[in-house]
């Protein structure tokens, strides 16, 4: 598959149910994030503490408690990047989202009992993630306990218009006309429903 | 008793039956007299020129009552015992309509009712609008026409509100507009950059792999029937049949 035959397809997938690898590169960024996040966090309150009593806090990471206000940051981390704009910072770069099942805005009770439910994933030994591979719309066990999906939304009709103006500006030879398949009649109609659901949710 | 009145009635016994007598001898020596007459002899015999020469004949028209007489005139009748096919062979219409002055005859016709009667569309059905429009100099009409004026009278604000923009902006071929205007230099250099550039990348790589993935989730499961591709929200507008 050459690249611009990859480029014209991708417009085609906008509001489709994303992938596996698209999902597991967005947690393999929000989970360093929270982590860094975690830590900031963590170093502001030993300094203030400093300021304050004159002792410096030192954080035991085998801490249990520690261990839980970082699991309890995480999720609502997540949950609440999923109420407000429907993506975490890890989502947002890979250009997916969690909508509602039927495809409307993801609203903030669905949002927060989809984090509630996210650890579910790992308590079952991973078992909970395998939904995302083998069930037909790629929906974990979170997702059908929340009610839930993630599909791509990144803007791939702008990011297909940058391409061919980089081709135009840099002589590249033009790419055959695009001749978009399956649900790809309406591609932008469909790609435009999830930008602007996060458009909205965001707002809100 | 006056003498005179028994003179009349004396006169009166008389000549009652003798008038009686003599219209009765009348009637019978008339008739014989006149048969015994040969009409066409004397008619033959009396210059009629002469007689009409003494009559003053538009003294005697205007004795007669003309309408009446039309009146009483079985029109139809003569008519039909008319040839007028026959008439109209010896008549030369042209020579008659060159003297016809038709202008005051439009003047006194009152056009608006005559054209009530007319069916204008199967006129039209049987005009060749083709051939009309053919022998027109488009060019010359054109050149007679004050397209400023023309432009200046039309309300731009309705025809666009009548304009379906979406529409119109799924026609174009975004493709073909970037490849063949500047607008492709210009998103180059606006949204270009690295970071656009690595995302692009990135997320298009991902995707890439994501349906090689499921291609193979697939090629392993085997699925009875395909899987929905998108929310039932997020699906496109099936076309109307």
């Amino acid at each position: 598959m050459t690249a611009p035959t990859m480029e014209t397809n991708l417009v085609s997938y906008q509001g489709r149910y994303a992938g596996s690898v698209s999902r597991l590169a967005a947690y393999a960024i929000d989970f360093p994030v929270t982590i860094a996040v975690f830590y900031v966090v963590l170093a502001v309150i030993s300094f203030f503490a400093q300021v304050v009593t004159g002792n410096p806090i030192h954080w035991n990471k085998a801490n249990i408690l520690v261990g839980i206000v970082f699991v309890a940051w995480h999720l609502f981390y997540m949950g609440y990047s999923w109420a407000a704009s429907g993506r975490t910072f890890g989502m947002a770069t890979l250009g997916i989202c969690v909508v509602r099942a039927d495809g409307t805005i993801v609203d903030s009770r669905h949002a927060f009992l989809r984090a509630l439910a996210f650890p579910l994933g790992i308590l079952t030994l991973g078992l909970g993630f395998l939904g995302i591979l083998v069930q037909r719309e790629h929906r974990a066990l979170y997702d059908l306990i929340a009610g839930t999906a993630v599909v791509y939304a990144w803007d791939a009709r702008a990011a297909r218009l940058r391409f061919l103006a980089r081709q135009a500006e840099f002589g590249v030879p033009a790419i055959p006309a695009p001749t978009e398949a399956g649900p790809s009649a309406g591609s932008a109609q469909a790609a435009a429903a999830p930008e602007g659901a996060q458009t909205s949710t965001g707002s809100s | 008793m006056n003498p005179r009145d028994r003179l009349r009635s004396v006169g009166r016994r008389v000549s009652d039956p003798a008038e009686a007598l003599a219209q009765q001898a009348a009637e019978r020596i008339v008739p014989m007299v006149v048969n015994a007459l040969d009409v066409n002899e004397l008619m033959a015999r009396v210059d009629l020129n002469a007689v009409l020469s003494h009559v003053d004949l538009d003294d005697l028209l205007k004795k007669i009552d003309v309408n009446a007489l039309l009146g009483r005139l079985d029109v139809n009748a003569l008519l039909d015992r008319l040839d007028v096919n026959a008439l109209l062979d010896r008549l030369d219409v042209n020579a008659l309509l060159d003297r016809v002055d038709l202008n005051p005859v439009l003047d006194r016709v009152d056009l608006d009712p005559v054209l009530d009667r007319v069916d204008i569309n199967a006129l039209l059905d049987r005009v060749n609008v083709d051939a009309i429009v053919g022998r027109v100099d488009v060019g010359a009409v054109v050149d007679r026409v004050d397209v400023n004026e023309v432009v200046g009278r039309v309300d731009v604000g309705a025809v666009v509100d009548r304009v379906d923009i979406n529409e119109v902006a799924g026609r174009i071929d975004m493709d073909a507009l970037v490849e063949k205007t500047d607008l492709g230099a210009v998103i180059a250099r606006s949204s270009g950059g690295m970071a656009s550039e690595a995302l692009d990348a990135v997320r298009s790589g991902a995707v890439g792999l994501d349906q090689f993935v499921d291609r193979w989730v697939k090629r392993l499961l085997r699925p009875k029937q395909p899987w929905p591709v998108a929310p039932p929200a997020l699906l496109p507008p099936r076309a109307e049949p």
